[in-house]
């Protein structure tokens, strides 16, 4: 056995070795550039790479001016126009349609009745409204994917709720499609009664959870002519509607304007999760058929009489955002019990962030195809504005100041409406335009394609990417296509339709991101033969000084 | 003409009820390429009358904590080239559909069969399926139904295997996770049982140094 002094002896070369190593460390993870800066690359993206076209082009034939069982319904040149057999049997009801339109609808036979002209003014007086609960992105214990797929822009499909008239048959496009029918949308549709009207709307819970309906700002008595709850809150009323069952709610609006209606159960959830609408009473005029639901808000292909008389268009525009971690409660799980724990108790209200931003239940680009304003100059176009995100927007139109004629559904006295370029809306809160597209430097600044959009500049992105969230555009006929698009530069939308951009996997303004430097392998070699040596001696050491004498 | 007031209005649903592209309607509720009497190319013959009465609605979902919505029974067997008489009844006051995929597409558009009821109620329509074995998709696609329990197969003749999600039947394809309650008995058992581990290693290594030895 060797004496212990060689051992220590050696004590000194390991300290040498470790200066050495430390002196000698290559870079492992990071290092400055010398005079070659590493090459340009693109992100790494895993998903297969999917472009969309701008514009799907599914129904040419639904945009033109026509004539179904009567009902004369107004051209609506967007790429994707509502149904006009869908506008025809809501302005009817589905008991004065004819069949041919009834199969053009995915709508149930008793979704809608309207009957007894009670006021003899040739219009029906009493509208009986079914409701169903739909969702949009949810749990399927058959796939990893989300049921039915319902994008809100490219690859983005948060978990969502929405009311939705009642439905039949097939929910999803075609029998190989994922993606719902065109009446299986956000947001919750906008609902549609003339002052009064005899309203009895009823919510047939098919969803799993409890829900009510509370009518914001609608005129309605707290209790049903029978004694039943009527105001929708489960503090102050009868319990919430539970799955598979049924409640009826009655109204007779006195008072027409611009309101809300919206779930009552566990709301601040509730609400986010899009169970929330607007809903508007119109002017009573002679010979008023209204049009009770305008699915997905946006053109209203078929005013009411008060409207047309003042107007030439009318649109309904519905703000709305989303908390992603909330919406994906409803992804994880085919469990109701651990949805319903993971949605109600542990989301926490309190610590949300809204990270997408709808306007009529699509976040840019895809507002592109349905939540467009069409004008011609000198028009007078009604906008009808509902914000039921948690936080406040302010809304801006380029090129235009508008008047504001009505606030929460409230005329403001004509003298002292306001015309101005940002509107305010509190969470709730409604607004009334009056958009006039005179040219004369105040109203409006000429024709174009003029975008508009929440200036609240988190609501411009989806999840913090822009440009998204609830910018649209205002365009004048003369510069829309043939198939709804604006008449911008060719290339100017190229990068939204694709899955990688808002996937945050697209380097911006057609440039490549900065690449890596290869690793110095013999560098790194020789380092790790030191460090080997390094370990190799401090073990030789001390097995052989405690073997030693 | 009271009378005939009254028969009138009996009739009107009657009248309601029309077939149109295959499709009963009425507002009750709808039947889909209803078909009682073609016979699929394979089948010289109905082989065999199987009536099927089949209970949609929440109350069936008894037992199965977690799920909502389901029909009372979820396996179903019919031979080749039986006509199925199916009488639906809904148990729920909202919408449930008895929708079946994978029926020859010659016969039935997009190959489904469908009764759908609009509230309580029940209706009856048959569909002959032809002599393959074959295990049909049967569900309610009002939304959310299928995923939370109203999922169902019919065999025919000895079906190809059962569907996945099936209640009470066969597991889910993407199934949820649920944690382990672990207690301290876990943990103290698990730590026991790595000492008693590395124990008997060094008791076999002890035994082999003596053997080693001798």
């Amino acid at each position: 056995m060797p004496h212990k002094r060689l051992y220590y002896q050696l004590i000194p070369v390991v300290f040498s070795l470790i200066a050495l190593a430390i002196w000698q460390q290559p870079d492992f993870f990071q290092r400055a550039a010398g005079v070659n800066l590493p090459k340009g690359i693109n992100p790494e993206f895993k998903q297969v790479l999917k472009i969309d076209k701008p514009c799907v082009d599914l129904h040419p034939e639904w945009r033109l001016a026509q004539n179904i069982d009567g009902v004369k319904i107004s051209e609506s040149r967007l790429c994707e126009p509502d149904n006009p057999y869908d506008v025809a049997a809501f302005v009817l009801g589905m008991n004065h349609i004819s069949m041919p339109t009834l199969m053009s609808t995915n709508i149930a036979e008793d979704a809608l009745i309207k009957s007894d002209d009670l006021d003899g003014d040739g219009d029906p007086d009493i509208i009986h409204i079914k409701l169903e609960v739909l969702e949009l992105n949810g749990a399927t214990p058959d796939s990893p994917n989300v049921f039915p797929q319902y994008e809100i822009a490219p690859g983005i499909m948060p978990g969502m709720w929405a009311f939705s008239p009642k439905l039949r048959g097939m929910s999803v496009k075609n029998f190989r499609s994922q993606k719902p029918n065109a009446i299986l949308r956000a947001p919750s549709p906008v609902i549609r009664v003339e002052q009064g009207d005899k309203v009895y709307i009823t919510l047939e819970n098919t969803h799993y959870f409890p829900h009510t309906i509370h009518f914001h700002g609608v005129d309605h008595a707290f209790k049903t002519s029978k004694g039943g709850d009527n105001d929708g809150v489960p503090i102050t009323g009868e319990k919430a509607v539970m799955p598979g069952k049924t409640r009826t709610y009655e109204l007779q609006p006195r008072h027409a304007g611009t309101m809300l209606y919206h779930c009552h159960v566990q709301t601040d959830k509730h609400l986010m999760m899009g169970l929330a609408g607007m809903f508007v009473v119109e002017e009573n005029r002679p010979n008023n058929w209204v049009q009770t639901f305008n699915v997905g808000a946006g053109h209203v292909r078929y005013s009411s009489a008060a409207i047309k008389e003042k107007y030439q268009r009318e649109y309904d525009l519905h703000y709305q955002s989303i908390d992603k971690n909330l919406a994906k409660t409803i992804q994880e799980s085919n469990d109701i019990r651990q949805i319903s724990k993971n949605m109600h108790r542990v989301y926490n209200m309190s610590a949300s962030n809204e990270n997408y931003f709808l306007l009529n239940g699509h976040s840019f680009p895809y507002t592109l195809r349905d939540a467009l304003i069409i004008a011609k100059p000198d028009e007078n176009i009604k906008l009808r504005i509902a914000n039921t995100q948690h936080s406040s927007i302010a809304v801006h139109i380029h090129g235009h100041k508008a008047t504001i004629t009505d606030y929460d559904g409230v005329e403001q006295n004509p003298i002292a409406q306001i015309t101005r370029d940002v509107f305010h809306l509190a969470a709730a809160q409604r607004l009334d335009l009056n958009l006039q597209t005179t040219n004369d430097g105040l109203h409006s600044y000429g024709e174009g394609v003029w975008l508009f959009h929440d200036h609240v500049e988190t609501a411009v992105a989806n999840d913090g990417m822009s440009p998204g969230g609830n910018i649209a555009l205002m365009v004048y006929e003369n510069m829309l296509s043939a198939t709804g698009l604006p008449n911008v530069r060719p290339d100017a939308l190229d990068d939204f339709f694709s899955n990688r951009y808002y996937a945050k996997k697209h380097a911006l303004w057609g440039k490549k991101e900065a690449g890596t430097f290869p690793p110095n392998t013999l560098h790194l070699i020789l380092f790790a033969l030191l460090v080997g040596a390094i370990v190799g001696l401090i073990f030789f050491i001390f097995r052989g000084l405690l073997r030693a004498d | 003409m009271k009378a005939f007031i009254l028969l009138f209005f009996i009739s009107l649903p009657l009248c309601a009820a029309m077939n149109h592209g295959g499709m009963i309607m009425d507002e009750t509720g709808m039947i889909m390429n209803h078909n009682p009497d073609i016979l699929p190319k394979d089948c010289p013959k109905i082989s065999k009358e199987v009536d099927l009465t089949i209970r949609a609605g929440h109350k069936f979902t008894k037992g199965f904590e977690g799920k909502m919505f389901t029909y009372d029974k979820r396996d179903w067997q019919a031979p080749g080239c039986a006509r199925v008489n199916v009488t639906f009844i809904n148990e729920d006051d909202i919408r449930h559909q008895f929708m079946i995929h994978g029926l020859p597409g010659y016969m039935y558009p997009k190959g489904m069969f469908t009764i759908e009821i609009y509230g309580k109620g029940q209706k009856t329509a048959s569909f002959i399926v032809p002599s393959r074995d074959y295990t049909y998709y049967i569900h309610c696609e009002v939304s959310q139904h299928t995923e939370k329990g109203m999922k169902a197969q019919l065999k025919v003749g000895k079906g190809s295997g059962d569907l996945d999600s099936i209640l009470g039947l066969t597991s889910a394809l993407t199934p949820d996770i649920y944690p382990i309650n672990n207690t301290q008995i876990t943990w103290i058992s698990m730590l026991i049982s790595f000492v008693l581990g590395v124990g008997f290693i060094l008791y076999l290594g002890r035994l082999l140094r003596i053997k080693l030895e001798q």
